[in-house]
């Protein structure tokens, strides 16, 4: 699969290193020849030098023999000329734009039936979408969703005091006593594992796990997790997120919310366009401020502002006075394993939000999409054909690679856990995890 | 200031007044009640007047209004109305004295409806008619009518306009002031006309329909019965004349989208809310305290006290009971009724809901501001950010209303009238109601107050009208400064 990247910055570069990382072909536009430069001394990938936007330079980077074109510059103008150009040179690649500006999409429509841009990521409103997630299940530390099919993966740290922390994994599914609950990976420390049976969860690992959307609650509660929902909410930083974010909250009832701005005039803005919320001019990193607002009686904290250092120190400080919950946005990958280690567990990152909603989408033929874990593993949602090697045999004998496992299927509206006996049937949607290696063997193997 | 300019406008208005009184000689002619000729003398100094100073002051220059021009024109025009109107009063001696003539003039003009004559039925019919007319033409505006009417005020007319129609910000429906106008007066027409037809249906004669209609759409309150509307003591009449009265105290861009099939305006705007739980919640405690003292059977307490809050709420101040009667609380409640008032770009007078529900929402916002030093809180109405400054305009309307309404009880105190009576005259008079309370109460006239106290009210009148700012601001220095 020829994939082409328009512009290498974070968002590109992920994306990138994932895909070549599956033995995809990957060639990587940008305009900036340092940058390329280091792209391609690190990856292995293939370079072209110019703008997303020259039909010249889309012609020169195989536009025409690609299967996907990703326009993913911080410019939504650039992204979207890139796939209008893309749209005339090879009208059968599949197009995804990241586009930010509200004006644009706004007009989704247009952008689709227009412009033939096939799908179109907005990295905002992912990252709002994640926290309003986190949000409504503060136990769980990151929630994602296979919409049509009602199944939620979502990833836990297990905690010093948590009750089930020691059991191997057969013992654990008898404790939570929850049918369609299967634990997908395990990350301890630096490692990923894809257990079987005989796999413990200890204190300190991120237990990531599938089970239905409705008994998400039920399984974290079982992990002694807080659950319940939020009254109180601190909003600091009122750009795109922030204001959105608010927006979307206002309307829930029985929220309480609160928005922080530094800048005066962003305030009378926000004032002026949200209705229930309290709009406070001030600087999330103000203690006295926070003190007045009585941050330590707060169900919730959010710190998006712009400035990713700010949030963290704004996280670390409504934690210390009290806060239950805070969630940080960041927006370097490096400092991502690092927030762990400071103790904030609820993070959010638009590029990495917008770098894995693409790749849900990069996915072709029977994958319906997917859903990375860290960059290690991936969760797979496929579909059984009649003819897919996968049907009519029992899952022991399938010659999966170790690193992959076959978490469930989903017949109708059941969710069945496999054994290794169980036996895929056609129309079957399965739940396949894998590490990041062996998402190519797997791929062979489905197809 | 162009003193040749604003002069020519005001002799405009005097003859318009004047051509006016052709209706009310009309009726005098075909009554034959004997005052033809008091109107035709009335008529002929009003044009000659009017079209003296429009003749002698006619200049070619450009009519762009400015802001100081536009309010002494408003503000001198008035005047001379009140002035040219009082005629045909004093020329057939149907009112003794020039001061209650003036009085009686500005009441009618100002849509007050306070009144000095004790025995109303005794006057001939064409002067209860023109009586009646004043409140009507004062309702929507006479320069308003003249803005309508005549085509060279076109240009700056916004400043008229402004200084003319009652609330903080006026809405302009057309892009053209004179078609804004225009639409104004003919929605206030089309009200009329129904209301007239309706009274007509229920029995009321051609006259009274008539006077009524004319008195209930400017929310003027004059009646051409002693007994105001208690004359009839119909249910009919009562809930016809509620229904208009309401109406009438209701922003007249509501109205106008209502025609242009928009009637979900009603229900998003706030003042329109407010008005109307207001005079439901009003009519609800005041039925409590009036069912079982005073009126024994639940209906109608509910009818009393429903026609005389919105009465008095829409600053008409129609009578068919007397509220002197019905306990501390539901005259209190009335009086706080009366310093309100309908809504702003209604015909009604008072402070007006819109700007008291910005001064609530400014108290609300310091409040906030206590709890919260820090936060950020804009005063919206309706979804639309209130500016600073029509905020600040409007806490300094309710202050100088208040300053100029103390002032004015102190000199009716000093003159020798009781409490209750001084407090009751002013605010009837300065929110334009008519009665009030004390010895100037529903049942009674203002004919027994000393004759500066008759000024000082016609006064209170104009200042209401034309709200306070317009006239005030011609007694400050800085006016006068080029």
């Amino acid at each position: 699969m020829r994939i082409i990247i328009v512009g290498s910055g974070e968002v590109g570069y992920h994306i990138a290193r994932r895909l070549s990382a599956e033995n995809k072909d990957v060639v990587i536009i940008d305009l900036n020849p340092e940058v390329l430069e280091r792209v391609g001394e690190r990856l292995d990938v293939e370079t072209v030098l110019g703008s997303g936007s020259s039909p010249r330079v889309l012609e020169e980077a195989g536009v025409k023999q690609a299967d996907i074109l990703l326009a993913v510059t911080d410019s939504d103008e650039i992204n979207l000329i890139a796939c209008t150009f893309s749209n005339i040179l090879a009208p059968k690649l599949t197009k995804v734009a990241r586009i930010r500006n509200p004006e644009y999409t706004d007009y989704k429509d247009i952008l689709a039936s227009d412009l033939h841009i096939d799908i179109v990521i907005n990295p905002e409103q992912e990252v709002i979408g994640s926290i309003e997630r986190l949000m409504s299940t503060p136990g769980a530390a990151e929630v994602s969703e296979f919409p049509d099919v009602n199944i939620t993966l979502a990833g836990m740290w297990i905690r010093d005091n948590c009750p089930l922390a020691g059991m191997n994994l057969a013992e654990l599914k008898q404790a939570v006593g929850i049918d369609g609950f299967i634990v997908g990976a395990i990350v301890r420390g630096e490692k990923l594992i894809i257990p079987s049976g005989k796999h413990k969860v200890l204190p300190g690992d991120m237990m990531y796990f599938v089970c239905a959307h409705q008994d998400l609650e039920g399984v974290l509660k079982a992990f002694g997790a807080s659950t319940g929902s939020q009254h109180k909410v601190l909003i600091i930083g009122g750009g795109n997120i922030g204001f959105k974010l608010a927006q979307n909250l206002e309307q829930k009832k029985g929220l309480q919310v609160k928005i922080m701005d530094r800048e005066r005039s962003r305030c009378d803005f926000l004032a002026q366009n949200l209705t229930r919320t309290i709009v406070l001019q001030g600087d999330g990193s103000d203690q006295r401020l926070l003190t007045e607002e009585n941050v330590g009686s707060m169900d919730v904290v959010v710190s998006v502002t712009g400035d990713e250092e700010n949030n963290v120190l704004c996280s670390l400080l409504a934690k210390n006075m009290g806060a239950k919950l805070t969630v940080t946005r960041i927006n370097k990958f490096a400092y991502l394993p690092l927030m762990r280690a400071v103790g904030l567990e609820h993070i959010v990152s638009p590029r990495l939000s917008a770098a894995n909603s693409i790749l849900r989408h990069v996915r072709k033929g029977a994958v319906i999409s997917s859903i990375s874990i860290k960059e290690d593993a991936e969760a797979l949602e496929i579909v059984a054909r009649e003819d897919s090697p996968l049907v009519g045999r029992p899952i022991k004998d399938l010659d999966f690679p170790s690193g992959a496992i076959v978490l469930c299927m989903v017949r109708g509206k059941q969710v069945i856990i496999p054994t290794g006996e169980s036996v895929i049937q056609p129309q079957d949607k399965v739940m396949i995890m894998s590490t990041s290696k062996h998402i190519s063997d797997v791929e062979k193997k489905i197809t | 200031m162009r003193w040749a300019f604003i002069l020519q406008v005001a002799g405009l208005i005097i003859l318009f007044v004047g051509l006016t009184m052709l209706v009310p000689l009309g009726f005098s002619l075909v009554a034959k009640d004997g005052t033809a000729l008091s109107f035709i003398q009335a008529m002929l100094f009003c044009i000659a007047a009017g079209g003296g100073l429009f003749l002698v002051f006619r200049t070619d220059k450009g009519h762009t209004i400015t802001h100081r021009e536009g309010m002494c024109i408003v503000t001198l025009g008035w005047i001379g109305a009140g002035l040219s109107g009082a005629l045909p009063f004093y020329l057939s001696g149907s009112i003794p004295g020039f001061t209650d003539c003036v009085f009686e003039t500005f009441s009618g003009f100002t849509t007050t409806g306070s009144t000095i004559l004790g025995d109303i039925e005794s006057l001939p019919s064409s002067i209860l008619m023109w009586r009646s007319q004043t409140q009507w033409l004062g309702g929507m505006g006479i320069v308003l009518l003249s803005l309508a009417i005549l085509p060279f005020l076109g240009v700056g007319g916004m400043q008229l306009y402004k200084a003319e129609v009652p609330g903080p910000t006026p809405d302009k429906l057309r892009p053209r002031i004179r078609d804004t106008a225009r639409l104004l007066w003919q929605v206030y027409l089309l009200l009329s006309a129904l209301q007239f037809l309706f009274l007509l249906a229920g029995g009321m004669s051609f006259s009274d329909s008539l006077s009524h209609t004319f008195t209930t759409m400017p929310t003027g309150g004059f009646s051409p019965k002693n007994a105001s509307i208690g004359h009839y003591d119909s249910v009919y009449f009562d809930l016809v004349i509620t229904f208009f009265m309401f109406m009438a105290g209701v922003n007249f861009v509501l109205h106008f989208q209502l025609l242009r099939r928009n009637p979900s305006t009603w229900w998003r705007s706030p003042e329109f809310k407010f008005y109307l739980l207001v005079t439901l919640g009003v009519t609800l405690i005041v039925t409590w305290c009036i069912y079982g003292s005073v009126y024994s059977s639940l209906g109608q307490a509910l009818r009393y006290s429903l026609f005389q809050v919105v009465s008095i709420f829409t600053t008409t101040g129609y009578a068919t009971a007397d509220y002197e009667l019905w306990g501390p609380l539901a005259q209190f409640l009335l009086l706080l009724c009366m310093i309100v008032g309908g809504s702003a770009g209604s015909t009604a007078g008072g402070v007006k809901c819109m700007r008291v529900i910005i001064l609530i929402k400014q108290a609300q916002r310091e409040l906030m501001r206590l709890v919260h030093p820090r936060a950020v809180v804009p005063i919206k109405l309706g979804g639309k950010l209130v500016s600073d400054e029509i905020l600040s305009g409007i806490v300094g309307f309710f202050l100088l209303y208040l300053a100029l309404a103390a002032l004015s009880m102190c000199i009716l105190a000093a003159l020798g009238l009781d409490l209750l009576t001084s407090i009751g005259a002013v605010i009837a008079c300065i929110s334009n109601i008519g009665p009030g309370l004390g010895q100037v109460g529903p049942t009674d006239n203002f004919g027994h107050l000393p004759a500066l106290g008759k000024w000082v009210l016609t006064f209170c009148m104009l200042l209401g009208r034309l709200e306070i700012y317009t006239v005030i601001v011609l007694f400050s220095g800085e006016f006068w400064r080029s």
